[in-house]
């Protein structure tokens, strides 16, 4: 499926420039130093490489244009057919023709000369062969020059053609200049064409897209064409006719009624007559437009009669179709896109008919069978005769009526037609206070004082500065009595001992203040101490068990676990001893759930003997962590959290590592100016 | 417009920039020393492009100016002299001349005699003998030296069958062989593509006019059948003389000019 996307061209360079870009590149990209004393197959070798290279060179770039022009006869005889209008095809091919025939002689060119340089026996007699072998290449691409610029013109104006899609659903609208073509075009898409009176405004087709019961449709405007013979139209006209020609869409023909285009019914008429073979199998609808100039019913006998002609015409397409033949009100419409009647219709009507020429056809070919059978549309069987319409909530029902009524009297004043009104823009200043919302209506007019005593009002102005100074007023209040309670104490009315006494109180006080203040620090200010350091034994298991008590839960399994965490290791020697009594002994409360700690706690007890050095590596659980797997990696973060120093003065990070020893950036590469015999 | 002429219906709907023009017009004014700039800043071989198309604009430029500067002005006219013009005081006698008057066929019946021809090059450098024949060495201990391979251009007509090459002695590289070459007209100008039919003479000596080597100004014969001369006595000819003006085996073509 080729994308018929002609922007993707690359551009054709003129002749010099062509010229200019192979040899520089030639120039940068081979050996350039060469020397007589070097052997000869050296030298030879060194030329028939440059020769080779330029010939590469221009054999791929010219590659490159010949395939990406469009071939004529490879792509869909509408773009065919538009190209050949459009630039010519003789023309076209006879450019590439040339391009590939440069391409050919430049190849020849390199063979010979390669040849040649075989027999070079002196570096002069090389670099001559080189230089005559490029220069004749160079000839050749001066020589196509013109072809060159011709296809960079072609290039151009093909990426600017509109990308219509021969395939899809399509609307063609045609007919004489003026007739109100663009206008209908830019009423239902977003193609925003020229409207101008003049005729010939359209010089070109113009795409645009529009939607119709969730398909997408083309939508395009041709320019006008005249009533004229086939040998005599113009490059614009031709443009149309190729569209209608190849194009399987649905043809809406204009028909101005009125006449204000210049031209009467009747030569309109006399065209759509000449072209009527154009509308072979296609949907055909006359549209009478500028129906807000003259109405359908109030023309002219004979222009009725005419018009009757064409609807006759256009009913033979339609029994053609398959349709039914007494169903006449698709095939003529009238409207008017000054005023916007019956545009909407148009449309419908248009992709309607189209939709059903598609449909049809799909079903008929032989495609269709295959999903058929694929497709199930399951109805429900209606068990009763009772009619179950939708059910739409009262409320839905209410907003929706409300809606229709503020619709209805959409038509409020705005201030823009205020004002036009009372005398324009420059003369009407709208009155910006009357939707001011204050207390008293009539402060609406007052003007507001900006100064003041010298003061800038603005500056003391507050909102709610009557609720701010109710709640001082409050909060005064409220102070006064507290001041009534206090009463001050004189230092003489006390004795030495009240004097003491008044001192302790104030240092306890103090000194309760400040430890309330420590408590009252969060973790981050105060230093996290350990248990073992807690002097004030303030972490008790009682606490503990309060704590848990006071939350709800049952505090013994965890005082017994903390318990027997505490014990020291005489509690753990006399537990191995006592299972082998049994539990005569002391009660054995610590579950031991861990395997590691029985172990641990036997082996010391086997060897109370001994010493008691832990090999280095041996982990004990504790200060807050469960078992030894959680301890060690706890060590382990601890470790990697610091940096050791490096005290065997091995190489660390911050000795300097040259990752390549010989950077390609420094040992390669020609210098623009000076020699390179140092690096 | 075209619906893909995006910035012409800019335009045309929105106009211009309001300083549009005044930017455009600066822009161009800066061209000049934009120019100037790269001039002096591009090296190598861009740089030496660049000053060589910058010198022909600066030459165009004189000359149109100086053009310009024409002005339609008299000035003395030096009358050529007539042929035959006499000073008057030499009106009265009878001029008479004492040249030998010799026809045209004695003249050249002396020149075949002195066996000088009148040609375009009539002097060329000679060609010493080991640059035009390399030493090919052969046999089984690559000691015999007899053999030659011929360096230059060389024609050696459509018939040609060599010679066993156990006895060959002069060797003609079929990639130096030529079969046209690019004959100039000298009155008309133009050049064509015509087949050689045969070495006549090479300057620097009979041997290798005899082995068909072509140097710079050996006589050749070409076929001259596409240019439809005709003699005076309604024959076509078909045959002409060129002389070789460039060195074939540098330029990898054969030029000759047409000897009328």
């Amino acid at each position: 499926m080729v994308q018929y996307n002609f922007k993707k061209i690359t551009v054709v360079p003129t002749g010099k420039d062509f010229i200019d870009i192979i040899l520089s590149r030639t120039q940068r990209q081979t050996p350039t130093v060469v020397h007589k004393g070097y052997a000869i197959s050296r030298i030879r070798q060194f030329y028939m490489r440059k020769v080779k290279y330029t010939q590469q060179n221009f054999h791929d770039k010219l590659s490159t244009i010949i395939e990406e022009f469009p071939r004529l006869d490879d792509i869909h005889p509408f773009y065919g057919d538009l190209l050949h209008v459009l630039y010519n095809k003789d023309h076209y091919k006879l450019a590439l023709g040339q391009i590939n025939t440069a391409r050919n002689l430049i190849g020849k060119i390199a063979k010979d000369y390669v040849k040649l340089l075989k027999y070079g026996d002196s570096l002069y007699r090389c670099k001559s062969l080189k230089v005559a072998a490029l220069g004749r290449m160079c000839t050749v691409i001066k020589r196509v020059g013109p072809s060159l610029a011709y296809l960079e013109q072609i290039r151009q104006h093909m990426a600017r053609l509109p990308s219509i899609d021969p395939n899809t659903r399509t609307i063609l609208i045609c007919g004489y200049p003026n007739v109100g073509k663009s206008s209908f075009i830019n009423k239902i898409t977003r193609a925003d064409v020229d409207v101008q009176p003049y005729a010939f405004t359209t010089k070109s087709l113009f795409v645009g897209h529009t939607d119709y019961k969730y398909l997408r449709y083309q939508v395009i405007d041709t320019p006008g064409i005249l009533d004229r013979p086939f040998e005599d139209r113009n490059i614009i006209e031709m443009c149309s006719i190729t569209a209608l020609a190849h194009l399987r869409a649905s043809v809406l023909f204009f028909l101005d009624i009125s006449g204000s285009c210049g031209y009467s019914v009747a030569q309109q008429a006399a065209l759509f007559h000449s072209i009527k073979s154009l509308f072979m199998n296609k949907p055909l609808i006359i549209v009478c437009n500028k129906t807000d100039l003259q109405a359908l019913e109030g023309i002219s006998e004979d222009d009725m009669k005419l018009v009757m002609e064409m609807k006759a015409e256009a009913m033979k397409t339609l029994i053609g179709q398959g349709g039914e033949p007494t169903n006449d009100e698709g095939v003529l419409l009238t409207m008017s896109t000054l005023t916007e009647e019956g545009v909407i219709a148009v449309k419908n009507a248009a992709c309607e008919r189209l939709l059903d020429q598609r449909v049809e056809l799909k079903m008929k070919s032989k495609k269709l069978n295959d999903c058929l059978n694929r497709f199930h549309v399951a109805m429900p069987k209606p068990r009763d005769q009772k009619e179950r319409p939708p059910c739409i909530p009262e409320a839905v029902l209410e907003a929706k009526a409300k809606k229709a009524e503020q619709a209805a009297e959409k038509q409020k004043k705005l201030e823009r037609d205020l004002e036009n009104e009372n005398g324009g823009a420059g003369v009407y200043s709208a009155s910006l206070r009357k939707h001011y919302i204050l207390a008293n209506d009539e402060w609406k007019e007052d003007i507001m004082p900006e100064i003041l005593d010298g003061h800038n009002v603005y500056d003391f102005v507050d909102p709610d500065i009557l609720q701010r100074l109710e709640e001082l007023e409050r909060e005064e209040g409220m102070h006064q009595e507290h001041e009534a309670d206090d009463f001050e104490m004189d230092g003489a009315e006390l004795t030495p001992e009240e004097q003491e006494a008044l001192a302790e109180i104030r240092k306890k006080k103090r000194l309760i203040v400040q430890q309330h203040r420590i408590k009252k620090s969060t973790a981050e200010s105060r230093p996290t101490v350990p248990r073992k350091f807690d002097k004030d034994k303030q972490f008790t298991s009682e606490r503990m068990g309060r704590q848990l008590s006071t939350l709800g839960l049952d505090p013994t399994l965890a005082i017994n676990r903390a318990r027997s965490k505490s014990r020291g290791r005489k509690r753990e020697r006399s537990i191995d001893k006592g299972n082998q009594n049994g539990t005569d002994d002391m009660d054995v409360d610590g579950d031991q759930p861990n395997k590691k700690l029985r172990l641990r706690s036997r082996s010391l007890s086997r060897s109370r003997s001994r010493s008691k050095s832990r090999p280095p590596y041996e982990v004990v659980p504790g200060e807050g962590l469960k078992d030894s797997a959680q301890k060690k990696k706890a060590i382990k973060l601890a470790e990697k959290s610091h940096n050791k120093r490096n005290k065997d003065a091995r190489k660390g990070e911050a000795d300097r590592v040259i990752p390549t020893l010989r950077p390609k950036h420094l040992f390669s590469g020609k210098r623009s100016t000076g020699k390179t015999d140092r690096r | 417009m075209p619906q893909g002429d995006y910035i012409d219906l800019h335009r045309k709907r929105n106009g211009y920039r309001h300083d549009h023009f005044e930017r455009k017009r600066k822009k161009e004014a800066r061209e000049v020393h934009k120019r100037s700039q790269i001039a002096q800043k591009t090296l190598g071989i861009k740089g030496k492009m660049l000053t060589k198309k910058r010198y022909a604009e600066k030459a165009l430029m004189k000359k149109t100016l100086a053009m310009h500067e024409e002005s339609s002005s008299r000035r003395k006219v030096d009358d050529d002299v007539q042929e035959g013009a006499v000073p008057a005081y030499l009106l009265d006698r009878d001029s008479t001349t004492r040249a030998k008057v010799l026809s045209n066929t004695v003249k050249q019946k002396r020149k075949e005699k002195a066996g000088k021809w009148e040609v375009p090059l009539p002097k060329v450098r000679p060609v010493a003998e080991d640059e035009m024949f390399r030493v090919i060495r052969s046999g089984k201990r690559k000691t015999k030296q007899w053999k030659r391979m011929i360096t230059k251009a060389t024609f050696v007509g459509p018939s040609f069958t060599r010679k066993p090459p156990k006895y060959e002695r002069f060797i003609r590289p079929s990639g130096l062989r030529f079969t046209k070459a690019h004959v100039t007209h000298p009155e008309l100008k133009c050049t064509f593509n015509l087949e050689i039919i045969g070495v006549k003479k090479n300057p620097n000596g009979p041997m290798y006019t005899s082995l068909g080597v072509i140097t710079k100004g050996t006589v050749i014969e070409v076929n001259v059948s596409e240019l439809g001369l005709v003699t005076p006595a309604g024959k076509v000819v078909w045959g002409k003389y060129a002389q070789v003006t460039n060195n074939p085996e540098n330029d990898g073509c054969i030029n000759a000019v047409l000897l009328v």
